[in-house]
């Protein structure tokens, strides 16, 4: 047995003893009894109390939950039991009876009812509905350690200090008790008596076996959640474990370790294991099935007096002199690593006691079958820490604590087929193990501080120091490790043995990369540091809660996990939630709205998020208006929190499109100084408060028509008339003369008459309010004598009475020099953003546009359906033609047999030049596409012209130097030399060199894929010298090719044949347009004649249907122009037969039903319908058949036989006539 | 101890140059060195120079010093470099007499006469090397030149056994890899990936012989991915257009645009003089084929 150091404590409480413990089955709450006669309640996930209750007079020893109901219930040495409700944070009653401490209380699972145990040497049954003692249950002659319901059956099972352990059956209790369908008063009269009699008579709860083996008291008993056994902790220091079956119950063994009294026991809830708690301060963990020691974590100080389980999830918790410590057996992180589609990952199988290696397809949604075993890995007890993946060799590093750290490299099957045990795999020590590169794994060893650098065959290539205290290695990019100490990471350079950045970043535990290998989120508990590739901080954040685990997004955003939430951050570090959590997750991989996530058994889950609010944040961030605007119309983003953060992050223009509410529009255009808007908003809610902040705000811009509309709608003359003077509209400065003059308001009168200069209306004004000597001052300064004088007269003084002040220039008003008022200045510009300019301008445009490609960007997942989509381009030709081109799947290339008698004879020589590979083509093949790539173009042609009888080669030249082009490749190698020429072969995986084979560009499947189509497309387009051209060019490439099998050699056959069709078809047609235009050729019997058969002849080579169609359809509507009503019968009869599009059906019925009226043909034509004929290629007439011909033995176009010796109109290349041993594709 | 070895001042500044990181070379600084390691960083910043296109300047460098002859070797790559094939053959046959045990002499001088076309005498003047990695590069790409891929095997083979991890040997066995294909294309692929994506070893040089490797593995896309992120490092490299231009016509495109780039950038790339004269073979081929009756 070993010591582990390895205990996952969660939590940790000080305080006085603690004798009972219970685990709150939802929520993340523990109960705990002490000694000092206080239950407290705490949350160990955060760490905090709870609550208190303190009502109990002395120490409380029993704790439990109950299972549905808001309630606990409490026993403790003041002989009480307690129920309590901790919604409303109090006892709600006392259940009194027992006559001495209570050891234990538990609820049942199903009924209303409470177990206790007493020193008193009794069990008690308490209903708690009612409130009532049902059952007291004696035959124990010490006290009652610990009694326990059966988790389904009517059995209760006890321990005592009497050294024994007791299992009752209350079946009889539970008949009693339980609801009767009618009662009759009498019955419940008798039914109330007899209970009475019952607790003293016993017949509802007998002993059913007494389980004598412990020579001390026994302190602990419980039963297993599912099979008959239990197990038992007593005084003798012993474990014991119980099997029974309906009759009898035995001892089955006893697990020795503890050295001190055994407290408590206690099945694992999920795995085949025992756990007990002894006052030895150890806490041990027995194999159920071999009852030996797997471990023991030893406290310093502390003696265990109590363990208990929580009934779901793997945690368990201690009670100890000084508190409580919850804690996990193992770690539940399933060790797992992504490549691209895949997850690796590691689970525990139950039955096998071993951990197996498996697979899941993200896009498939769909797990492999178990690839491997690792039943040889460590311990079956001890679940792998990490999995690091290997693409390149399709290995697996896993690690383990286990034996002091080690690792495994093993190799995965191809496919699973079950658990499979490797048979061969490579181990060695240490704590951490990753790859590094292809071929190269890095291996911790803490022990020593060293990092080892291996390669496949696990010997060291190179080792060095790691920095002080590394805890852990992780993957750095090529070439690098991130190592990772206590206080801080380090980029380590593998090749430069040097460490080339490092970062202050205290606890790192877990590291992810983005999936561009540009980020590193680097996660500790409570903090997650975004870093660049480099080490440099790009944000860190702070999370109260443990971060579990993270995963980036394709976009860059990174999504972690915290015990109780999915959240995410940007890379500036703006956070939010995503989604809660029901129960902890480790993230995978985020593939737009879906989060791949393991669960704590590694079950592959997913989980569905709503990524709108960090996308939208991105396109932000970024600037990408486009996709801005394509979320907001797609998606209920608008909220207050949105609003306030696009407002509080400097976006108060974006934020101005979300918002309704005229009151926060205002406010934001203000803020974004959008005046339009806000005048807008100010005019619907029209408060003065608004116009007097649109004003000041508007005057800042320099857009005085808006202030002045302010000014107007305050009624501030004076502003509004200083604002005329000052933008020089005078005017309106003189309207506002004459509003004041109206308003009877002399003072802005006065003013308006001083802005304007007006200096008569001013002594008017004077005069009127009887203020004669200002008047009189102002006539006189402005020289106005004979104002003057009327004053004086007026007011009935004389010049000589009045004492003048010293007078100055008169007051000139300014004079506007620019009309300012015409147009607003110029000074600021109005924010309209590029967002808000593609919201209200473009909108449909940009719509339309960028729909795709946002949803590309976006990644909401309907890639796939585009792509159908695409693939769906009005294909002319039907879907059996598709199928065909399909059909031509190359494969692998099979190796041509070596011809015979083939001897090498290089490697005989010792020294001088070898022959290159590309000689060896040539000897290896006879296929003349070989002899070309090998640069060996006389045999190439010699063998074309066997086989063919091809004898002008210019028209191949360009296929001819396009293989040889793609033969080699140049690989720089040393500095000063010329590049190192390479082969390039189309048998990758041959290595023999008398078999290897070049590689051809543009081989049968890129032909039948790519210019076929092309092929096709300018017939439906109507570009026939394109067509020709492609087609003969396809020809020419399919005369130096190489195919896979000879199934392709007849799938290569079927192209030539058809390629050929089509250049005779379209050269047909072409020479029927070089007759002339139309109507020169109408005016030219012959030449109509031979234009009418010419059309006809199109209609006769083998092309595809739809093709014929548009042939026939030009044939027939030729022969209607010219009055061949018969011909015209003919050809659309053939329209018809062969069916197709609509339209051309359409137009073939009329032709047919106007034809039919006549069926006569105008011109003679030499076109039979009615018979058999193919088409010369060269004289485009046709050859009967009966008639001899010749052909082409390469694309097997037809000729007369006057033709012969000429080279074939179609290929180009061969000799019409000319019979060779056949075209070799495939040897 | 060796100053190329792992633990050597020299390992950085020697692993750049042979990662085609020259300029790295350039700038790396050499005033830390120990006196003994001055030279040889010199040589190997000189080299590096000239593989940068400055040979003329190297020459005037080199010109006015004493005669060590690790700088007469260097003025006979300058020389070669710019075109005085003849005059740099002489000097370095003088040198092969008086310094043939120089391993300098012997690396350069090998460089020297295999690029002159004299693969034999390279072979001789190399073949007196002692534990001279950069010779036994040499020796083996000269072999592969000669496509005696037997050789280059057994070289490497030896090399292997006495020098286990190092670049060049890596270098040197991938070279041969590369030949020989099957398995060994994927092996090759990775050690020059492992330069190539790595930033403090990526260099356009290590990114073209990713994209060949991937090319030669019929990994098309990736090939194209590799070599376009080194013409957006380097546009005018002979190498990555030339490579991109047979990887157009492997997948069916196109070549004619990236020919005329190449023929711009580097007129002289054995691509182009040899589709020339395949071109011209043609035609002459072409001519004993003749239809029995013109058409």
């Amino acid at each position: 047995m070993q010591a582990s150091s390895g205990m996952l404590t969660k939590f940790e409480s000080k305080s006085s003893r603690a004798k009972g413990i219970a685990f709150h089955p939802k929520r993340p709450w523990i109960l705990v009894a002490l000694h000092s006669s206080t239950i407290q309640l705490w949350d160990y996930r955060m760490g905090t109390l709870i609550d208190r209750f303190e009502e109990h007079d002395g120490p409380v020893r029993g704790v439990d939950f109950h299972k549905t109901q808001p309630l606990f219930v409490s026993g403790g040495d003041d002989y009480k039991i307690k129920v309590w409700s901790y919604q409303t944070r109090r006892c709600l009653f006392t259940l009194n009876g027992h006559l001495d401490y209570i050891r234990t209380v538990f609820f049942h699972h199903e009924l209303p009812w409470i177990v206790s145990a007493s020193d008193d040497q009794t069990i008690r049954i308490w209903n708690w509905q009612n409130r009532s003692l049902l059952c007291t249950m004696t035959g124990h002659n010490h006290y009652a350690m610990c009694a326990q319901f059966h988790p389904k059956d009517d059995l209760v099972v006890s321990a005592s200090l009497d050294q024994s352990v007791r299992v009752w059956d209350i079946s009889g209790l539970r008949k009693k008790h339980s609801a009767p369908t009618s009662m009759s008063f009498e019955d419940q009269v008798a039914r109330a008596n007899a209970n009475q009699t019952d607790m003293f008579g016993n017949t509802d709860a007998v002993v059913k076996f007494v389980l004598e083996g412990h020579d001390r008291g026994v302190n602990w008993v419980a039963f297993h959640p599912t099979m008959p056994l239990i197990v038992s902790a007593g005084d003798d220091r012993l474990i014991k474990l119980w099997r029974m079956s309906e009759t009898k119950a035995w001892e089955v063994d006893t697990c020795r370790g503890h050295f001190q009294n055994a407290n408590g026991c206690l099945f694992h809830p999920h795995q085949e294991l025992i756990l007990s708690a002894g006052e030895d301060k150890t806490i041990r963990v027995w194999d159920l099935n071999k009852r030996t020691a797997v471990n023991s974590f030893k406290r310093e100080n502390d003696r265990f007096w109590v363990i208990a389980a929580h009934p779901e999830i793997n945690l368990f918790a201690a009670g100890h002199d000084n508190g409580v410590m919850v804690f996990k057996l193992e770690r539940e992180r399933p060790a797992s690593a992504v490549h691209q589609n895949q997850l690796f990952y590691i689970t525990k199988d139950k039955h096998l006691q071993s951990y197996l290696v498996h697979s899941y397809d993200f896009q498939k949604d769909a797990e492999s079958p178990t690839l491997l075993n690792l039943k040889k890995l460590g311990s079956p007890w001890v679940p792998p820490r990490t999995l690091s993946y290997n693409p390149a060799e399709r290995s697996i590093l896993v690690t383990t604590t286990a034996d002091g750290g080690s690792y495994e490299l093993v190799n995965l099957p191809r496919d699973g087929s079950g658990a499979v045990e490797p048979t061969e795999f490579k181990r060695g020590q240490g704590n951490s193990a990753i790859f590094v590169a292809r071929n190269r794994f890095a291996v911790l060893n803490t022990a020593t501080q060293t990092v080892d650098i291996k390669d496949l065959a696990n010997s060291t290539t190179r080792s060095f120091k790691a920095p002080v205290g590394t805890t852990d290695i992780y993957f750095g990019g090529t070439g690098n490790l991130l190592i990772i100490t206590p206080t801080a990471v380090h980029l380590y350079d593998i090749q430069q043995k040097k460490t080339t950045a490092e970062l202050a970043v205290s606890g790192v535990k877990y590291v992810v990369w983005s999936n561009d290998n540009l980020y590193a989120a680097l996660l500790s508990k409570h903090n997650v540091t975004i870093v660049t590739k480099t080490l440099e901080q790009v944000s860190t954040l702070h999370e109260t809660i443990r971060i579990k685990s993270a995963a980036w997004d394709d976009a860059g955003v990174l999504l972690y996990s915290t015990l109780n939430h999915v959240k995410y951050t940007l890379l500036n570090g703006d956070n939010g939630i995503v989604r809660t959590l029901d129960q902890t997750v480790y993230l995978v991989r985020v593939k737009g709205r879906s989060v791949h996530c393991l669960d704590r058994s590694a079950k592959p889950k997913v989980l569905l998020i709503d990524p709108t609010e960090y996308r939208f944040k991105l396109a932000l961030v970024k600037r990408n208006y486009e996709e801005m605007l394509h979320i907001i119309q797609n998606s209920s983003l608008v909220g207050q929190s949105i609003i306030s953060y696009l407002q509080k992050k400097g976006y108060p223009e974006i934020a101005l499109q979300f918002v309704q509410d005229p009151t926060t529009r205002f406010e934001l255009a203000i803020e974004c100084g959008n005046l339009e808007v806000a005048v807008e908003m100010a005019k619907q809610l029209d408060r003065p408060k608004l116009w007097t902040r649109l004003s000041a705000e508007a005057l800042a811009h320099g857009n005085h028509g808006v202030v002045e509309m302010c000014y107007q709608k305050l009624k501030q003359f004076d502003k509004l008339s200083f604002l005329y003077l000052t933008t020089g509209d005078n005017a309106k400065l003189s309207r506002m003369a004459k509003i004041a003059e109206h308003r009877g308001d002399f003072t802005s009168r006065f003013q308006n008459n001083v802005y304007l200069g007006e200096v008569e209306d001013r002594i008017q004004m004077f005069k009127e309010i009887d203020l004669y000597p200002l008047a009189y001052i102002t006539a006189k300064s402005h020289g106005l004598d004979e104002e003057c004088q009327q004053i004086l007269e007026a007011s009935g003084l004389t010049e000589e009475q009045l004492t003048l002040p010293k007078l100055g220039a008169p007051l000139t008003p300014p004079k506007p020099v620019v009309p300012t008022y015409k147009a607003n200045w110029p000074t600021k510009a109005t924010s309209a953003s590029v967002f808000e300019r593609a919201l209200t301008g473009q909108l449909e445009g940009l719509t339309l546009e960028d729909e795709p490609s946002a949803a590309a960007a976006t990644g909401f997942g309907d890639e796939e359906e585009g792509e159908a989509g695409g693939k769906r381009t009005s294909n002319l030709v039907d879907v059996e033609e598709e199928e065909d081109a399909a059909g031509w799947d190359l494969g692998d290339d099979i190796v041509p047999e070596v011809e015979e008698g083939f001897v090498n004879v290089e490697t005989a020589e010792a020294g001088g030049a070898g022959s290159s590979e590309a000689e060896m083509w040539a000897r290896n093949s006879p296929l003349a596409v070989d002899h070309v790539a090998g640069g060996s173009f006389e045999t190439a042609m010699q063998l074309l012209n066997r086989q063919v009888g091809a004898v002008s080669f210019a028209p191949l030249k360009p296929r001819f130097l396009e293989v040889y082009q793609a033969s080699k490749t140049y690989l720089p190698a040393a500095a000063g030399l010329p590049p190192l020429v390479n082969y390039v072969r189309r048998t990758v995986e041959e290595l023999d060199p008398r078999k290897v084979l070049p590689i051809i560009p543009r081989d049968l499947e890129t032909l039948a894929a790519n210019d076929l189509q092309r092929g096709y497309d300018s017939m439906k387009a109507n570009r026939l010298e394109d067509g020709v051209r492609v087609f003969k060019g396809i020809l020419h490439a399919v005369l130096v090719n190489a195919v896979g099998s000879e199934s392709e050699v007849a799938e290569a056959k079927k192209l030539i044949t058809s390629a050929s069709e089509y250049a005779v078809a379209m050269s047909i047609e072409l020479a029927r347009r070089s007759l002339g235009p139309q109507d020169a050729v109408n005016k030219n019997p012959q030449l109509l004649k031979r234009s009418l058969e010419l059309s006809g002849y199109f209609t006769i080579p083998k092309i595809e249907v739809p093709h014929r169609q548009l042939a026939l359809l030009n044939a027939m509507n030729l022969a209607m122009r010219s009055k061949n009503y018969n011909s015209a019968l003919s050809f659309a009869n053939r329209i018809l037969a062969n069916g197709g599009a609509a339209k051309i059906l359409e137009s073939a019925k009329k032709t047919k039903a106007q034809c039919e009226r006549n069926p006569h043909d105008a011109v003679e034509i030499e076109f039979d319908q009615f018979a058999e004929f193919e088409v010369c290629a060269a004289s485009h007439t046709p050859i009967y058949s009966g008639t001899a011909f010749e052909e082409c033995a390469f694309d097997g176009s037809k000729y007369h036989t006057k033709y012969k010796g000429g080279v074939c109109r179609v290929c180009e290349v061969c000799e019409i006539g000319k019979h060779g041993s056949g075209l070799k594709l495939f040897a | 101890m060796d100053p190329y070895s792992a633990e050597g001042e020299l390992i950085n500044i020697h692993n750049h140059f042979h990662q085609g990181q020259y300029q790295a070379v350039v700038d790396f600084d050499t005033s830390a060195l120990s006196p003994d390691n001055a030279l040889p960083a010199r040589v190997l910043q000189l080299r590096a120079r000239v593989a940068l296109g400055q040979a003329a300047a190297v020459l005037a460098d080199v010109k006015g010093e004493g005669a060590a002859p690790e700088l007469e070797a260097v003025a006979a790559l300058a020389a070669h470099a710019l075109g005085k094939t003849e005059a740099a053959v002489k000097a370095v046959e003088r040198l092969a007499v008086v310094a043939g045990d120089n391993a300098t002499v012997q690396t350069l001088g090998g460089t020297v006469l295999q690029a002159a076309g004299r693969s034999e005498e390279a072979l001789a003047v190399l073949g007196k090397h002692e534990g001279n990695l950069e010779a036994v590069a040499l020796v083996v790409q000269i072999h592969l030149q000669q496509n005696r891929n037997d050789l280059a095997v057994k070289e490497v083979a030896a090399a292997r056994r006495w020098a286990q991890d190092s670049l060049l040997v890596n270098l040197a066995e991938s070279w041969v890899g590369m030949r020989l294909g099957g398995d060994k294309y994927q092996q090759a692929f990775y050690v020059f990936e492992e330069l190539a994506q790595a930033p403090a070893t990526t260099s356009v040089r290590s990114l073209v012989s990713q994209a060949v490797a991937e090319l030669h593995l019929g990994r098309t896309e990736e090939a194209q991915a590799a070599l376009e992120e080194a013409m957006k490092k380097e546009p005018g490299n002979a190498e990555a257009i030339a490579n991109l231009l047979v990887l157009s016509v492997v997948t069916g495109k196109d070549p004619k645009e990236l020919t005329s780039t190449l023929q711009k950038t580097a007129p002289q790339h054995p691509f182009l003089s040899d589709l020339a004269e395949k071109s011209e073979l043609f035609d002459k081929a072409a001519t004993k084929y003749k239809a029995k009756v013109a058409a």
